[in-house]
């Protein structure tokens, strides 16, 4: 409720262009990857990496009770480890047991971002297949409660907690191991351990760096660090954009409802939606146009930082660039993450699979190919975005957020956001 | 009903002769009951749609109805359907005249071309003429000019009708080769004009294949999502979608059910317009050419101006990334040839199962004049203007409880999906070409005690040849492009064309489209080639 006055701007040391993953891959750029990451090989030390403060309440927490029911190996809860159990520090997959079986995977996110790590799951288990079904995020939850008990599928993977919580509110997903729960904060995941989030992203601003000197800022640092700044200070009339038909802009939404109240994201509704805003329908679409740069395109995003190195990536004289804004749900920090289906045909398999997502090679996958977070303690970010320390983004617990999201929705309609 | 009146006799003519094959014949009685089980089976899933719209509980529903929004898109909606009609008509039908009634050279080459952009999903053509058109485009940052921008409700109707004008094209063009060109020879000996004759003979015989064209256009037009959303234009399928992705299928099914409502309109409207012509049919197409001398030259060019913004854009800029592009890999997405085999195979197969179950419906409400024969017919419409996930989600619930140890095992339940989504593609062509059939052909035939499978096979079949084959085709190629229902109930992991294609331009790495889209366009060429040498050879 309390609102930060928008026209100062309080500079970390931390804020800088952020050109997203840009080339990690690539030797080049070194310079924003460097100056963050080097303190340890990331992965091998356990223990050290103090928790930053989005880190939320690790440690115990286990509720234990993950029904010891009935006869071995029925349910995923069940599956003992096929060899170490993974734990908060982080377990190489030299020490998990081999993965051998088929696994069906419905994905709500898309192949650049999860099918690298597949890829090598396979090649280091010849016995293993896994099959893969991508769609849009909002179809495979639509499709998993029609399917009901009768899902092929043994593991749902989305990019929105909502999703996930959106299944397991249907009942139709079950726990995972204890080992597995534990090693994930519990903010990451459902409490009682039916999903758990297996890499983080952030919010954030994307920007034109070519295009800045067409606005009223000189640079990017005086693009606001305040959420609310962006709805309110006309500056941003008829060059800002978003993309609110998705899972991660509904989060945001119940976010802003957690921190500043109903009223006041109404508001912000309400005047974001005076700025002239472009509204796309596909979080790529939105950044392929503040990347092409037309007079008619957004200048700037609120979107996802994955699209912006995306784009980096294809292209790495693309001017897309991203920052953040401070302590507020415009960086609010979000998983991805996986829940084992019901009809899980394999349940130590599903288990071991799951394991080998939180390990650490499992995380360094997704830090490598998506440029995103850890969500594993032991496990260090090692990329070109600021730390999750550094970020400063707001605590939750993703799974419990006071507004429904069906509420949410209705939000958006009843201020006029959506349907486009 | 009738609504000119110098075929009021002939109509008069063909009811009877309906009427009385009919009540003698037992045949067509059992005609009627294969068409209701055609019908029957592909409305199933518009029972999944109304019992989910029924679970909304009436203050709910009401607002989602009638909410202050509905009515504006519901405009937009309307006016892109008809802008997209009427377009889609003002292209197809002079393009069907050129290349059946002139001496244009290559006419099957140009036919190819002409009906190819109906393979290439309008959006992932949105996706190419936004990037090459307005400021900051393609073509404003390589050659330094500025296309005008194509966006919003405009943008969708100009997209919408690149891509679907090949419906009008198609089922415009059968007709032409079906009809009887002796009959506008006759009027133009009576001296009238070429103009004339099209107006007074042509036309009356070809409007039910243009309006066959016409009505799928408009129906693909309203019940889009993809284009519209990518050009920020309000339209009645966003809030489905809306509804959709907020995981509340109940609220999109009951949308659904108001899209159909408005269709059921358009339905009853065409079906006014498309009615019997009755018109005889010697097909022999010879001697009413029209000669084109150096017009060629223009005609030519324009069918290839279409052929390069429809097809050759969309594949360059894809491909300018190949060359441009530093991304890393995304193994999945790199080509196989099993994406090809994938795409070729769910299409043919979906075009001769979607023809086999459109013969019966089309013959029997083309032979018979009754209310039920017209329900039947109208009712395989419903599937294809309901968005896609729709369909598809009913499927999976219907896959699942019907058969669920087969469920996404094997293609049965994807072809059977595509036959709900696009049989009334073949309906309507194979339809219009039985319109056209002189009954007094059947009638002389069944007086030489010929049986009635017989008669069809030997003298209908032929007759009508060139409907079922442009009714496959259309088939085909829609089937290549389907995205929505192929991803939800296919065999997982069964990649096809447009699915990498739509893939990689979501994970925003455009060169992984480059060589499907080009293979898309190729293999689909190829087969309406070997589709066209069969119309041909059953002509001859």
């Amino acid at each position: 409720m309390v609102r930060r006055d928008s026209s100062q701007t309080p500079r970390t040391t931390s804020r800088r262009p952020f050109l997203a993953l840009a080339g990690a891959a690539v030797a080049g750029t070194t310079g924003i990857a460097g100056c963050l990451g080097d303190e340890n090989g990331n992965g091998s030390g356990n223990g050290g990496s103090d928790d930053g403060g989005n880190g939320g309440g690790n440690g115990g927490s286990d509720d234990g009770g993950n029904g010891n029911g009935d006869a071995g190996g029925t349910t995923v809860a069940d599956a003992e480890p096929l060899a170490s159990p993974v734990d908060p520090s982080g377990v190489s997959w030299d020490d998990l047991g081999d993965l051998e079986g088929d696994i069906t995977v419905y994905s709500g996110r898309t192949r650049d971002q999860i099918d690298l790590v597949f890829e090598e799951l396979e090649n280091e288990y010849d016995g293993l297949e896994i099959h893969r079904n991508y769609d849009d995020n909002d179809v495979q939850v639509n499709q998993l409660v029609q399917e009901g008990d009768a899902t092929p599928a043994d593991v749902f993977y989305s990019q929105d907690p909502g999703a996930l919580g959106a299944v397991h509110d249907e009942g139709l997903v079950q726990e995972l191991p204890e080992d597995v729960v534990d090693t994930v904060p519990e903010s990451y995941r459902e409490p009682g351990g039916h999903w758990t989030g297996v890499s983080g992203r952030v919010r954030s601003i994307m920007y034109n760096e070519d295009r800045l000197d067409e606005t009223p800022f000189d640079s990017w640092d005086e693009l606001p660090t305040d959420i609310f700044a962006y709805a309110e200070d006309d500056r941003f009339k008829g060059i800002i954009s978003t993309r609110p038909n998705s899972g991660t802009f509904r989060g945001f939404i119940q976010a802003m409802v957690d921190l500043e109240g109903e009223e006041a994201t109404r508001q912000w509704v309400r005047d974001f939606m005076d700025q002239d805003p472009q509204l796309f329908s596909g979080g790529s679409s939105q950044a392929a146009a503040v990347e092409q740069g037309g007079d008619d395109d957004p200048i700037i995003g609120l979107g996802n930082s994955y699209y912006a190195a995306r784009l980096v990536n294809e292209d790495p004289d693309s001017p897309i660039r991203v920052t953040f804004t401070e302590d507020d749900p415009g960086s609010l920090f979000s998983v991805a993450g996986v829940a084992a289906t019901n009809s899980v045909e394999d349940p130590e398999l599903v288990a071991e699979f799951v394991r080998h997502l939180v390990a650490v090679e499992g995380q360094e996958f997704m830090m490598d190919a998506n440029g995103e977070f850890p969500v594993v303690e032991g496990v260090d970010y090692v990329g070109p975005l600021p730390s999750p320390d550094e970020l400063n983004s707001p605590t939750f617990d993703l799974s419990e957020f006071d507004m429904e999201l069906q509420e949410a929705s209705e939000l958006l309609e009843d201020e006029g956001m959506m349907p486009l | 009903m009738k609504s000119t009146t110098n075929d009021a006799e002939t109509t008069h003519r063909s009811d009877s002769i309906g009427g009385r094959l009919k009540r003698i014949d037992p045949w067509m009685v059992g005609l009627g009951a294969l068409s209701a089980i055609v019908a029957f089976l592909v409305v199933t899933p518009m029972f999944w749609v109304v019992w989910q719209a029924s679970t909304v509980e009436f203050s709910r529903a009401y607002n989602l109805v009638v909410s202050s929004q509905t009515a504006l898109i519901t405009a937009n909606s309307i006016v892109l359907m008809l802008s997209v009609t009427l377009f889609s008509i003002l292209l197809g039908v002079p393009l069907a005249v050129l290349t059946t009634r002139t001496d244009l050279p290559y006419p099957r080459f140009w036919t190819v071309v002409a009906a190819l952009p109906l393979v290439i999903p309008s959006y992932i053509g949105a996706i190419a003429f936004v990037s090459m058109f307005g400021s900051g485009g393609e073509v404003d940052s390589l050659l330094g000019f500025t296309l005008p921008r194509v966006h919003g409700l405009r943008g969708s109707v100009f997209i919408i009708t690149l891509y679907t004008y090949p419906y009008v094209f198609l089922t415009t063009r059968a007709a032409l080769i079906s009809m009887d060109s002796s009959l506008v020879d006759a009027a133009r000996t009576l001296n009238a004009g070429p103009l004339e004759a099209f107006r007074r003979v042509t036309f009356p015989q070809i409007r039910p294949g243009i309006a066959a064209g016409a009505l799928l256009a408009g129906l693909y037009a309203i019940s889009d999502f993809g284009t519209p959303a990518f050009m920020q234009a309000s339209v009645f399928t966003s809030t489905i979608y809306w509804e959709f992705s907020g995981f509340a299928p109940e609220y999109a099914a009951l949308l659904a059910l108001q899209l159909v409502a408005i269709v059921a309109v358009v339905l009853v409207i065409e079906a006014g317009i498309g009615r019997d012509e009755d018109a005889s049919g010697d097909t022999d197409g010879s001697g009413s050419t029209i000669r084109l001398g150096n017009w060629k030259w223009p005609a030519m060019s324009f069918v290839s101006l279409l052929g390069f913004l429809t097809l050759v854009v969309p594949v360059t800029i894809f491909t300018s990334w190949l060359f441009r592009s530093e991304g890393d890999r995304i193994p999945s997405l790199e080509f196989q040839w099993e994406f090809v085999y994938h795409s070729v195979r769910l299409a043919l197969l979906a075009a001769v199962v979607a023809c086999a179950f459109a013969l019966p419906v089309a013959y029997y409400s083309g032979r018979t004049n009754s209310l039920v024969s017209r329900v039947l017919e109208r009712a395989t419409y419903v599937g294809f203007a309901v968005p896609g996930v729709v369909i598809g989600l009913a499927l999976v619930f219907l896959g699942t409880r019907t058969f669920p140890s087969l469920y996404r095992r094997g293609v049965w339940l994807l072809v059977f999906a595509y036959v709900i989504r696009f049989l009334p593609q073949a309906v309507g062509t194979v339809r219009s070409s039985v319109l056209q059939v002189d009954s007094r052909t059947i009638e002389a035939a069944r007086t030489l005690n010929v049986g009635r499978l017989e008669t069809f096979r030997r003298v209908t079949l032929p007759q009508i040849m060139p409907g079922v084959i442009a009714g496959g085709i259309l088939v085909f190629l829609t089937t290549m492009k389907e995205l929505p229902v192929t991803l939800m109930v296919g065999p997982v992991g069964m990649d096809t064309l447009v699915i990498i294609i739509w893939d990689a331009q979501d994970a925003l790495a455009y060169r992984y489209a480059a060589i499907p889209a080009l293979f898309l366009v190729l293999i689909s060429g190829l087969s309406m080639l070997v589709l066209l040498r069969q119309e041909g050879s059953d002509l001859s």
